[in-house]
This record gives C-alpha cells, structure tokens and sequence, in this order.
C-alpha cells in the first residue's frame, strides 16, 4: 500500500513539514529532547515508585517541570535552527510500496508511524504541560506553578502506570450494569425489526443484489452501534456527578485514570457484546435473504440453433424468474452437463436436479454461487501509449469530468498496459483469472445493441524486442465486472502454439498485459484498479468479520470521544461535543482542502461575501476593504481550521464496509493500519479525560 | 505524649466561584484543626456553616483556595490516602441499580481486595448493619434508614482507621439514631478516629469527645466536649430514696450556706429514653398498650 504521512496523524504535516519533506523536528535535536525526558522521567519514576507514595512532592515536581522545560527550550531552538536553515530540497520519490510492518517500524530513512507518534505525544506532552502551568500560574504566580505543573505531570504518569486491572474491571462491569439498566437491549431489538422489515425496501431487481443486502446490514449496525456508543458514553459521568454516586467511588482508593479506563471498558465491553449477535444475524440475514434455487421445465427446452435435427442435442431456455431475475440455461442432453449463465453477478451451483412438480418435469439449480465473495486482486501499475504506439503519461481526456479514467482510442495503437509481478505457477495453476471494469466511450452510435470490441494481448516484459500476443477478443461489458482467463496454452491466429509460464511470464515473475480498443472512432477508459488479477478468493465470512470489526473499532473511539467530553461537560454537552467530533471528522478532507486553500471561493468569510454579493464562486474577487476584512479574517479562520482538522480523527477512513460490499477481501494491513490509527487516538484521548477529571472539583 | 494527628488543617480556606471566577461564597474561613488518632471529633454548626465543604476538603472532593488539609500526613488529593479512609456521605449516594451484595462487592473491589476477603467481609458487614433479609433486593427499593445502612457498611469495607461521617443520624428514626450512636463509640473503642458533622446537638454531645463550631465558615469554638459544657457555678446533686423532710433539710443545710437554689425537682427523661423504653417494652409483650412512665406514677 502506499502510505500517506497524513495516515497516521495530519498533525503531522502541520508540525513537521507536508509530504515527505523532512521537517526539522525530525533530526538530532529532538531526539536528544526525547532521550532526555525519556531518561530523566524514568530515574525519577523509579525514585518514586520505591518511595511507594503517590503524589510528587513539590520538590519532584520541579524537577519534572525543568525536564519539560527543556524540552521546549530544545524544541524551540530546533524550529529557529530549522528556520534559519536554507530550504531543504525535497525528498521527491515516494517509496511506493511499504510491506509489513515497515510503515509502523519505518525502513531506510523513513522513520516509521510509532516513531512519529512518539514524537507527537512527546510535543502534545509539552503543550499539555505548558498550559497546565499557564492554567496554574495565573492563580498561584509563575513559581508555584512550575512545581505544580511538574507535580501534574509526574502523577500522571504515576496514575497510569498504577491502575489496578480489578478496579478497572469493577468499574468497567459497573458500566456494563448500568447500562443493561438503561435498556440497552433496546437498541437490539431496533435491529431485530429493522431487519424484519428490511426486505419491504431491498430492491431484488438491483443488478448487484449482494451489495445492496450488505451495504444495509453493514450501515444499519454501525449507526445504531455508533448511536448507542455515543449515548453511553457521553451521558454516564455526568449523572455520576449529578447524583454524586461519584463522590462514593472516589474516596476510594480509585485514580481518576482508572474511572476513565473503567468507563471506556465498559462501554466497549457493551458495544462488543451488542456487535457479536448483531453480526451474527446479519450473516444469516444476508446469507437466507440472497438464497434462491430457479427452476427450468424440460417441456420449454429449445435446441440451441445450429444443431442437427434429429439428433440428442444441446438445448437451451430459461429459469423460472425467482428474486426478480432468471438465467439462461444450456443442456446438453446427451451427457446432461449443463451451464447457467451469470445473472446478477452470481450463477448457480451443478448439476441440475431432475424434479417433478404437478406432472410436470424439471430441472432445479443448486443454491446460487459467487455472491458473497471475497476476492484477493492482484493489482498492477498502469501505463499508456499513445495512437503512434509511443509511450505516454496518460490517455486521452474525452471531457469527462471526473478525470478518474484516462481514454484509449479505438483502432489505433493506443494501448493501456497493466504490469504485474509475483506471478508464479504454483499461484496460478489454471492461467490467470482477470477481471476488469471498463467504461466504453462512443463518439457514434453504431450498432447501439452491440459491444465496443477490444482485445487483450499479453507480453513478456524480460525484453523490449518481445511483441505481445493476443489471447482474446472481446465486447466490453459496461457498469460491469467483466471476467476473462489467460490460460496457460493457448494458440494464436498464426497456428502458435503459445505457453503462459514458459513464453510470457518473466523469470522474475513480471508480466505485462495489453488492453486495446478495437473500434475505430470508439474509446476505452481505464484506471490502475480496473484491471487485477483475481488470485484467489479469501473467506467471504472471515472479511464480513473484519468488516465488523472496523465498525468495532469506530465505537471504541466515538466511546473514549464520549467519556472524554463527559469528563469536563454536561452530558447533552458532551454528547453533541462527540456527535459534532465525529461529524466533522466525516468531512475531514472536505476541512483540510478549505484550510489549505484548495477550494473555489476563498474560505468562510468570502463565501459568505460571494452569497451576498451573488458572485459566481470561479471569479476574482473585486479588490476592496470588504475583501481584505474577509480575506484576513479568513486566515484566522483557516488556521483554525488546519488545527482542527489535524487533531481531528479522519472518520472517514474508518469504514471498511464498502470493501465487504463490492466483494473485495480487506487485506490484513489495512485491518492493521485502522487498529493502530485508532488505538493511536484512544490513547491521548483517554490522557486528555483523566486530565479533565483529576482537575476537576468532583464535588462542586 | 499525646496520640498522632490524623487530620491537620491548615488555614483552609473554600471560596466558591462562578463559571466566570466571580466570588460567590466564602464557604470556608482559614480552618485550623487536628484531629488525633482515636478520637470522634465533631463539627457544629447550622447549615451552611461549611461543615460539609470542610469534610469534602479533607477528602479531596473538593480543591482548597489556599491553605491545605492533610490525612496521614498527605495532601488530601493523594487517593492512596483512602485505602484507610471510610466516608459515609450526607446521602448514601450509592448506585440503585445494584443489591446490598453488589454493592459491597463492588466497593470491595475498588479496595482490590481478594474475592475471598471480599465475601467474608461482606457477610459480616450486612450481618452487622441488619439488612441480612434484603440483601438481594436493589437498592431503589430500599426505604431511607436501609440506605443509610447500607451506605455505613460501604463506608467500613476496608476496616478503615479514619471513619468520615456527613450527618450520620439525618434519616433516622430514633432506633436507628441510637444505633449510630452505639456504633460511633464501638469504632472509637475499636481504637478507629471517627470525624463526623452534625446540626444535631443532641447526637453530637452524645459521642463526641470533642468538638468545634463552625459559623459562617469561621471557627467559633474548639475544645472538648464535657469542658466546653461544665457549668463552673452551678453544682448538680441528683439524689435517691430521700423522703420529703430529707429533702427539706438539705434546702435548709444550702440556705446556710449563702447558696441559691435554682431548682428542685423530680427529673424528667428525654424523649429519645422514653420512646426507646416503649419500644424495647412493646417488643418485651406484644400486643399490650404500654402505658408511659408519667402515667404509672
């Protein structure tokens, strides 16, 4: 996968550089910072810990407050240094491929994504302590402050290193408590009776019936999922403190770490509890509402045209129309092998079984086949050449707005060629299965009933001299998924006897295959994912789980959100606070563009100039004091913006439901990469609510 | 050599402030005080004399604008401190979802005490405050006085050394308060320092060893309790089986003595013995009307 810096946290690019330019942060000086703090605090934490009292004296307080303040003191000169310094030439080649465990580790120069969490909560830690001993120092001057801030920090870091896993789990099974008692059960039987009627509203007729079931299973859950995560969460601390159940708990020995990792257990605990049936029966809703069998009776078998009368020929008709579709069917009546056709992405199982219903002889389908999958592409990198046979960067663009796909002309030498690599025989015993989704562009109608014809070709790519070889011609099928296999003999128009493995495939496993469209005056559109090579296909349930477990993953974070915000809010407060988070971080990208200026019509304040004015959003704005008042105030606005977005988790990026619903297996990476983005979240929002509780008057 | 100071205040002041920092209320007034080990300490005053803001101080419940309260020793906002720390809050304020059993359990727990120590303390404790036949009941159906039962068997789950008490006897009916009040002195005989606030008199002058008077969030009085209540001039001569010419002559034996007799007379009881006595009777005979002690005479 290509990895995107922005990944793992936009905070990033704010501090430390966009893209991949190495911002300063990023060399010797703060990592003295890092070992500094890093070694200072553990001879410190030890000291304390063998002391065997809790809170920091003032004195280790100081002492912490020194560390952190040199750290600043370091930092800042890091920035001025790195300010100073002559631009630095960017680092301008991707590595574009990051296997394993190298985008989390880092590999080459690239430090890798805990390296950089580390560095952000380090700078995060800074921030914190700055504030706290602004916060202090106002009310107790700049002296007491720098112990007490000091103090804070220290005990922090106690009271997580202390939570006692029982309490945790007292207070977490008091969540879940109260919880039942709150009727979560209700949410369950919402989702009971959304499925009951579910089926009054799924249209059978969709050419794509699967994607519709799971697409509803899968939205279904993780609103009501989410919904209830964020009720939970954000109402319970607050009625604590309303009905001061919560002055019983905490003179007990309890730290408010673990009231808020009680809290966040809980809950999770709760929604995890809720998920498993809830995935449960939407497997079995899926998997009963798409089983269907079509029967075919022998009576209005044709003989497929061709044939020779009188003789036991193939026959061909059509199903019975069952879930508002029916396929055509061949038999050959001879051997009563048969062949269903695909309809609505799926076929059905053989053999046919002979039945008789009402004295009336007929086949009968096995169950259908292929709808709930779970497909492995392979993919390749894709490149052009022009209608002279030259390489180029791109196709043609026919005017289409989304520039998504590139265009090859038709009979020309244009061609879209896909590289891949790993192809081996033992992955491919039976050729290679292709699949691949093209959009035909006509610039005339011709025979409209009729496909655009293109050919695919293959070439070894061990040698420019070698010439590729065609190994089929076909219609292209439009808003489809259109299957083709490279077998691994085959022979050409010339009488070639052609082997896959031995001729085309490269030593090193490298394999190039050609796309050309075939009609004059006709276009192909094409992009780097409409073309892969379909390896094998993983487990349709094990994806449905992993799907389930990104909607898991979202609750755990939208909870710790919710008990966060409860630790210093009213619970309506706190709810609309985590509802307006997630809200925001659903248009996070939309945020980013707007702060970085990359949107039509200036930020918020022209914008709202434009409407008022009626201006169109494309024109320059009239020089004047109202635009300079509205440009200015829109930096200001920007600015906070970029903040807000970088601190904001990306929700967006936090679904995986369109990969279980489009039938592509979600690899185990990508399942990776969300557990650490969203553990990489929890964690300083479950530092940030401990802080808000620990300086909060429980009983005021 | 006198007993180890449990408790220190030290010129602990609370102003309570509005959401904008305004000053609103100074609830409490440079306290100064300990309380030493062994000891029921009581704190007087009418409401709102910050007898509650001072407890939630010396808790940590709340923050002090200056000055500092310590326990053991510690600043009050150290949590290690509770490990030997029982609070009985002004209302139980307890989760009503949960029965006797499981609130214990979980207050036991939040001690990280093991399963085994959990439940024999568990038993013994609801055995103790009597509410052996509801302990599976949930809490929201208890009446007050089991609430506030249950509320004191949480605040000794941990065999605590320090016993907070918020108006222990408030919600009780006159059984109970007496058996607060038995219990108070049992925990101080068991060597446990007990500091409760009160605005009953009464129950404060019963256990209290010793006490201070707060008004207006500011130290009125402070010292113990039968000193601060000895009437220097007056002298108490409670007497019995003297027959009238007795009595005459003792008035006469005063007079000789330039002494001024303020009052003599039969006494009477308080209420709270009387009520007690018809009780303790009723369960002696049921179903026979008592007749009370002025009557038989």
């Amino acid at each position: 996968m290509v990895l995107d810096l922005t990944d793992v946290t936009p905070f990033l690019t704010w501090l430390f550089g966009l893209g991949w330019t190495d911002g300063a942060i990023f060399g010797l000086i703060p990592l003295i910072v890092v070992l500094l703090l890093v070694g200072g605090g553990a001879t410190w934490l030890v000291a304390a810990i063998r002391r065997g009292r809790g809170a920091t004296s003032p004195r280790a307080g100081a002492i912490v407050s020194t560390a952190m303040a040199a750290g600043i003191g370091l930092a800042v000169a890091g920035i001025v240094v790195w300010l100073l310094l002559p631009a630095k030439t960017t680092a301008a080649i991707q590595p574009a491929f990051l296997d394993g465990a190298a985008w989390l580790l880092g590999s080459g120069w690239y430090h890798g994504a805990v390296y950089q969490w580390l560095l952000v909560a380090a700078c995060a830690a800074e921030l914190a302590f700055a504030f706290g001993w602004l916060a202090s120092a106002v009310r107790h001057g700049p002296v007491v402050a720098f112990a007490t801030a000091g103090q804070l920090a220290g005990d922090a870091v106690l009271d997580t290193l202390r939570i006692s896993p029982r309490r945790v789990a007292a207070l977490a099974g008091l969540a879940v408590k109260e919880s039942i008692r709150r009727r979560v059960i209700v949410v369950f039987a919402v989702f009971i009776v959304i499925l009951l009627f579910a089926g009054w509203y799924l249209d059978p007729k969709n050419p794509n019936p699967a994607r519709i079931y799971l697409d509803f299973v899968l939205t279904a859950t993780s609103y009501l999922v989410l919904l209830l995560a964020l009720f939970l969460s954000s109402l319970s601390l607050p009625a604590d403190l309303k009905s001061r159940t919560l002055h019983t708990v905490v003179t007990k020995p309890v730290r408010m770490s673990e009231v808020v990792l009680g809290r966040i257990a809980g809950f999770t605990a709760v929604t995890t509890l809720l998920l498993l049936p809830m995935s449960a029966i939407s497997y079995a809703f899926v998997q009963r509402g798409l089983a269907h069998t079509h029967d075919v009776l022998i009576d209005d078998l044709q003989p497929v045209r061709g044939s020779t009368p009188g003789q036991p020929a193939s026959l061909q008709g059509r199903t019975t129309v069952v879930s508002a579709h029916s396929h055509k069917v061949f038999v050959d009546s001879a051997t009563n092998a048969a062949a269903v056709e695909m309809e609505q992405r799926h076929t059905h199982s053989l053999p046919l079984q002979k039945i008789t219903v009402g004295g009336k002889a007929m086949y009968r389908t096995g169950p259908a086949e292929g709808m709930l999958v779970a497909r492995v592409p392979v993919y390749g990198k894709l490149a052009f050449r022009d209608r002279t046979g030259q390489p180029a960067e791109k196709g043609i663009n026919v005017g289409d707005e989304w520039t998504y796909r590139s265009f090859i002309e038709g009979g020309s030498l244009a061609t879209a060629i896909w590289s891949f690599q790993g192809i081996t025989e033992d992955r491919f015993k039976d050729g290679l299965p292709l699949e691949m989704t093209i959009e035909s562009f006509r610039t005339h109608k011709g025979i409209i009933e009729k496909a655009v014809l293109g050919s695919l070709l293959v070439r070894n790519p061990s040698s420019d001299k070698n010439k590729p070889v065609t190994v089929e011609i076909f219609g292209a099928k439009d808003f489809a998924i259109d299957a083709h296999k490279i077998p691994r003999q085959w022979q050409t128009a010339g009488g070639k006897k052609i082997d896959l493995f031995k001729d085309i495939v490269s030593k090193d496993g490298q394999i190039e295959i050609w796309l050309r469209c075939d009609d004059r005056g006709q276009y192909f559109g094409c992009a780097q994912a409409d073309m892969y090579l379909r390896a094998s296909d993983a487990s349709f349930a094990w994806n449905f789980v992993k799907g389930y477990l990104a909607i898991w993953l979202t609750s755990l974070l939208v909870v710790s959100l919710g008990v966060m915000f409860s630790t210093f809010l009213s619970g309506p407060v706190a709810m609309l606070a985590t509802l307006g988070t997630l809200v925001a971080g659903f248009f996070h990208d939309f945020m980013l563009r707007l702060a970085t200026g990359q949107t039509l019509g200036g930020g918020p304040f022209e914008s709202i100039g434009r409407i008022l004015n009626q201006e169109n959003m494309t024109a320059q704005a009239a020089p004047g004091v109202a635009t300079t008042v509205a440009q200015t105030l829109d930096a200001v606005a920007k600015f906070g913006l970029y903040l807000l977005a970088a601190v904001l988790p990306d929700f967006s990026r936090f679904s995986l439901a369109e990969f279980v619903a489009s039938g592509f297996s979600i690899p185990g990476d990508t399942v990776l990469t969300y557990a650490c983005r969203t553990f990489a979240f929890v964690l300083p929002v479950f530092v940030v609510g401990y802080l808000c509780l620990k300086n909060r008057e429980v009983a005021q | 050599m006198q007993p180890e100071v449990i408790i220190e205040t030290r010129s602990l002041s609370k102003v309570y402030r509005d959401f904008w920092g305004r000053q609103k209320v100074r609830a409490l007034k440079s306290l100064d005080m300990e309380v030493r080990r062994g000891e029921i300490f009581g704190l007087l005053g009418p409401n709102g004399s910050g007898k509650s803001t001072t407890i939630k101080l010396i808790l940590g419940l709340l923050f002090p604008t200056s000055g500092q309260a310590l326990v053991f020793g510690q600043d009050a906002r150290e949590v290690t401190k509770n490990q030997r720390i029982g609070y009985l809050p002004e209302e139980s304020y307890l989760y009503k979802f949960l029965n006797a059993e499981e609130t214990l359990d979980f207050y036991g727990r939040l001690f990280n005490m093991p399963r085994a120590v959990r439940r024999q303390r568990i038993a013994d404790l609801i055995e103790m405050v009597g509410l052996n036949w509801a302990k599976r009941r949930q809490l929201k159906e208890y009446s007050k006085g089991m609430t506030r039962r249950i509320g004191l068997a949480q605040a000794l789950i941990n065999d605590p050394e320090l016993i907070l008490l918020d108006e222990p006897t408030t919600g009780l009916d006159p059984i109970g308060t007496r058996e607060m009040k038995d219990l108070i002195i049992k925990l101080k005989e068991q060597g446990k320092t007990v500091l409760m606030c009160s605005h009953l008199l009464a129950d404060v002058q019963d256990v209290c060893d010793r006490i201070a008077i707060l008004y207006q969030g500011e130290l009125k009085e402070m010292g113990r309790v039968d000193n601060l209540l000895k009437v220097r001039d007056v002298t108490e001569i409670r007497a019995t089986g003297l027959t009238p010419l007795a009595q005459e002559e003792i008035r006469l034996a005063i007079e000789r003595n330039n002494g001024h007799i303020l009052n003599m007379d039969n006494p009477t009881t308080t209420l709270e013995d009387l009520f007690l006595k018809i009780i303790r009777e009723s369960e002696e005979h049921p179903g026979r009307r008592v007749r009370g002690v002025g009557e038989r005479t």
